[in-house]
């Protein structure tokens, strides 16, 4: 039987005010099994720990159990203490007694006799527990970033900085994400494209990254350290090895008139094109829903031109597989749809902004096209309709963030800066023009973020309005269309209508389409929007519940760049963190097959979220079939307990939290 | 048929095809039950009448039976469904398997039958006899998913059954008069029936779906189940029987007729397989390479709820 130690904790008065934690020391004392029960004020404190190490000796305890706080806060400390002094790691046990008792009780009679139950029902655990080993895993010291926008770019640029070899994964032809098309950056004012270009050319030269652009990942297979990934290299229809980026191709296409939608359809572009001048890597790509060459089977003016024959039509996709350690997830994001068709049936969308109606009623991506120096009218500010500089523009933030009727019920973070920074670039180009602005609440909070905002408002006199937009029409007035933004001022209280120019919609920040049947494809969790999920907000903000698996920048959540580049750079550190090791150890608290009782069935198989069961074939010695049992492969299974629910004749237990534990757990409080 | 029957057993046990012809015969006790015809002398042993109830899918998962080597099984249209769920959830190789499926227009009823006097031969549709509450929702006259059709398909009833019909007879009826109670009597009915059960577990022991080397009420560490009789217990088990099998249940009604109580265990299995078909379009047995319902996840669920 085992010799258990129950240590009580007061955490400062954080229990002590509602528990009485002698009251409860000495009715533990009396369990059976339990040879020490005391109570101190800091159990996590060195003196605390030592007394902990101090009873294991004198008394030889053989199981430990902690009453104190989450064992989020402190399992690590308690387990590493018992080890110390000679007892198996995971035969202590925490009560948590702070945030599932004091913390949420005020009675301290009635909290005191909950303290002690849920001790009991941890010294039940502890006693059913027995000694595991933890699991040691080999890792394949190569990792895999997905998405090459600004965050991707970081993360493998740092990977692969520590020696590692990195397989960057784009599903565009060129590297540099939404980054690539801003014009410049708050709050410095500094161009978008002079700061990213440097880190896309450092990315298509690292003799460390292997670079997939127009490619995706198909599916992924493996577990932490050993990731197998299924990607498809999309048909290019240039052989880019060949290709030397002259650009015959290019000006020699006849089909001339294709939205280009790097520029989010302002420009046109050719059917065999470059998303923009500096892509990387700047060869080309064939749109085949486009070129004449597929449509008609005429034309082929491309090859003809093509002085180093790397045009190819009868190219096809191609699967590779990669093996890697480890995954970051930089997916990045997209523009919530403002119009009133959306792909997600919860949104309303703003059909009375009249986006996608009125010509110059546009999106904030298109806006930063227009003012860019690579975009479709070089920088100069000209709506889309008739070319004409806009006299007044009318910016509205939150079209969809904040917004629990129509929307998204999140703040996009980066709407308020950017928009001060469009009436910004927008008053430089266009001394007279007037930019008003409708916003909620201005949101600046970051370095020099705030002082950006009101120097776009005392400086360079944009006009302020909080109030919503309630609809926007188009008239003619004098010949020349206005749109007749109609609003109120909730600070006045007046109705506000301006005839503008153009309108330009602050739209939600929404993860990019696919980014849910990837975390699918790498059983990560996703929330109600589609944004990956963190293992921790707080002190897990990169990693996700599927090790081995990271994530950074706005696939996670709203983000600027700084927060992106950041975020990209502690993912890449907890890459390198996992590369740096011989082998990966993990918890041994995984699920265990009773192999001569499985039926092999296949329930746990086809349930297991992280593809962690497999149905193998028992033999004897001679090689004689014997049964076919389910078998869990220790490396992947993350110790849901899943497959235990499942199992109908319970073959499989998960060690630590066996079934036999939890039902010793419930019996004693009954 | 049953002539039709014993030629193909002896074609099949000459030529080595297979070793054993698991088929249904007259046992000591003068009823019909399972024999197992290794010897294609003994094929005469073979019997086909109204009276073959008894769903011998059971066996091919019995080590014993195994042992035996290469089987062909005798099944009805029914039964034939539970052989497809076995091989969809590995349990048998379906290629290394010969099913002879019998043209069947329902079984009688057990009250209905001379003692000692079979019908031989009797798929005769001007058998006005009464048939099985089950065989009368019967959309398996014609057994699919076999190698062998033994009988005339055109004799056959027609495998077609609209909704409204079927949830008028049989076990449907009786389904939806169960459900049209309030939830207080639904429960006494059932507190009625279970508290007849003696956990003899018979249901178990005639189900071709549970398989389970060690069954979870037979597991000691930690006892889920209340083993003895008692009201609560039997209510745990039949329940969690029922779980098992949502999803998987084939509606054979061995269960309940093998239940010494009379209690209609098949209901809790019906009212399963008819959440199964109206939330997702499934049934169970109806083809093979299908993954079980429970345990199979489709990006087109109505899983809304979990957003």
């Amino acid at each position: 039987m085992a010799k258990i130690g129950v240590f009580t904790c007061w955490c400062g008065e954080n229990i002590a005010r509602h528990v009485d934690c002698q009251k409860v020391s000495e009715a533990i004392a009396k369990l059976p099994g339990v040879h020490c029960s005391v109570n101190y004020k800091y159990m996590c404190s060195e003196p605390g720990q030592a007394m902990i190490a101090e009873k294991i000796k004198s008394l030889g305890l053989t199981a430990v159990v902690v009453a104190s706080c989450s064992p989020h806060m402190h399992l690590k400390t308690f387990r590493k203490a018992a080890e110390n002094a000679g007892v198996n790691p995971y035969l202590v046990e925490m009560a948590n007694i702070r945030e599932h008792c004091s913390w949420v009780h005020s009675d301290k009679e009635i909290a005191t006799q909950k303290a002690i139950e849920l001790i009991e029902i941890a010294v039940e655990k502890v006693r059913h527990n027995h000694s595991l080993q933890p699991i040691e895993v080999p890792v394949t010291k190569r990792a895999l970033v997905i998405g090459a926008g600004v965050a991707g770019i970081q993360a493998a640029l740092d990977i692969a900085a520590a020696g590692h070899e990195v397989v960057l994964v784009e599903k565009e032809p060129s590297v540099g994400g939404k980054m690539a098309g801003l014009s410049e950056t708050f709050p410095t004012l500094d161009c978008s494209q002079c700061i990213l270009t440097p880190r896309m050319v450092e990315v298509g030269q690292h003799p460390k990254i292997k670079l997939m652009t127009w490619s995706e990942v198909e599916k992924v297979e493996g577990y932490i350290g050993n990731f197998k990934v299924t990607i498809r290299k999309k048909a290019r229809y240039v052989d880019i090895s060949k290709c030397t980026g002259c650009g015959n191709c290019w000006n020699s296409c006849p089909n001339k008139k294709i939205p280009n939608s790097f520029d989010y359809n302002l420009g046109n572009r050719t059917a065999i094109y470059v998303p923009f001048p500096q892509a990387v890597p700047a060869r080309p790509v064939i749109d085949a829903t486009q070129c004449l060459k597929f449509k008609t089977g005429k034309c082929g003016i491309c090859q003809t031109k093509c002085a180093a024959g790397a045009i190819n039509f009868e190219d096809k996709d191609e699967i590779v597989v990669e093996e890697v350690g480890a995954i970051v997830v930089a997916t990045g994001y997209q523009l919530y749809q403002i119009g009133k068709e959306q792909e997600n049936p919860n949104l309303a969308g703003y059909g009375e902004y009249g986006y996608g109606k009125y010509k110059d009623v546009i999106d904030s991506l298109q806006f930063e096209r227009l003012i860019s120096a690579s975009g479709p009218t070089n920088g100069e500010p000209k709506r889309p309709s008739d070319g004409r500089i806009p006299a007044k523009i009318v910016f509205i933030q939150c079209v969809g963030s904040r917004d629990n009727a129509k929307g998204v019920s999140y703040c996009s973070k980066i709407c308020c800066m950017y928009t001060a920074k469009h009436t910004m670039l927008y008053r430089h180009k266009v001394h007279d023009g007037e930019a008003h602005v409708f916003y909620m609440d201005i949101r600046s909070g970051g370095k020099k973020y705030d002082e950006f905002v009101r120097r776009a408002i005392e400086q360079d006199g944009a006009i302020y309005h909080r109030g919503r937009v309630s609809k926007i029409t188009e008239e003619e007035i004098d010949g020349v269309k206005k749109l007749i933004v109609r609003g109120a001022d909730t600070l006045t209280g007046r109705p506000v209508t301006i005839e503008a120019d153009m309108v330009v919609l602050a739209a939600a920040m929404t993860p990019t389409t696919g980014a849910e049947s990837l975390a699918q494809k790498l059983s990560v969790g996703y929330d109600e929007y589609g944004f990956l999920s963190e293992s921790h907000p707080k002190l897990r903000p990169v990693e996700t519940n599927s090790a081995g698996v990271f994530v950074c920048g706005a696939c996670q959540g709203p983000k600027d760049i700084p927060e992106s580049v950041a975020q990209a750079s502690a993912a890449a550190a907890k890459v390198l963190i996992m590369l740096s090791q011989p082998h990966l150890t993990r918890e041994p608290e995984i699920a265990k097959v009773n192999e001569n009782l499985c039926a092999a069935c296949g329930a746990c198989v086809k349930t297991c979220p992280y593809q962690a069961i497999t149905i193998e074939e028992i033999r004897d010695r001679k090689g004689n079939f014997v049964k076919k049992t389910a078998r869990v492969n220790p490396g992947l299974c993350m110790g849901c307990g899943t497959c235990v629910a499942v199992c109908p004749s319970k073959s499989v237990d998960l060690e630590g939290f066996t079934e036999e534990q939890v039902y010793a757990q419930v019996e004693s409080l009954m | 048929m049953e002539q039709q029957l014993r030629e193909t057993a002896k074609k099949l046990l000459t030529e080595k095809t297979v070793d054993v012809v698991i088929g249904y015969g007259r046992v000591e006790s003068g009823q019909i039950g399972a024999i197992f015809v290794s010897n294609p002398d003994e094929v005469e042993r073979l019997v086909w009448n109204q009276e073959c109830r008894q769903n011998l899918v059971v066996y091919l998962t019995r080590k014993e039976v195994q042992k035996l080597g290469k089987a062909a099984i005798v099944v009805k249209g029914c039964d034939a469904k539970a052989i497809v769920v076995l091989a969809n959830e590995s349990q048998i190789k379906r290629d290394e398997l010969v099913v002879i499926g019998m043209i069947c227009n329902g079984i009688i009823e057990e009250s209905q039958r001379t003692n000692g006097n079979p019908w031989a031969d009797s798929n005769d549709s001007s058998n006005k006899l009464p048939i099985y509450e089950k065989c009368e929702t019967c959309v398996e006259h014609q057994p699919k998913n076999v190698d062998i059709v033994i009988g005339d398909p055109a004799a056959a009833n027609p495998d077609t059954l609209s909704k409204a019909e079927r949830d008028q007879k049989g076990k449907y009826a009786k389904l939806a008069k169960l459900k049209a109670m309030t939830q207080e009597e639904r429960f006494a009915y059932w507190k009625k029936e279970f508290s007849r059960c003696v956990k003899c577990y018979a249901c178990r022991q005639n189900c071709p779906l549970c398989y389970c080397n060690q069954c979870v009420v037979d597991k000691n560490r930690p006892i889920r189940i209340d083993t003895s009789a008692t009201l609560k217990g039997n209510f745990a088990w039949n329940i969690l029987r029922a779980f098992h099998l949502a999803g998987r249940c084939v509606g054979c009604g061995a269960c309940s007729s093998a239940c010494p109580a009379g209690i209609d265990l098949d209901l809790l299995n019906l009212s399963l397989s008819i959440a199964a078909e109206d939330n997702f379009n499934f049934v169970s047995g109806k083809e093979l390479g299908t993954a079980p319902l429970i345990g199979t996840f489709s990006e087109n669920d109505r899983e809304d709820f979990i957003r």
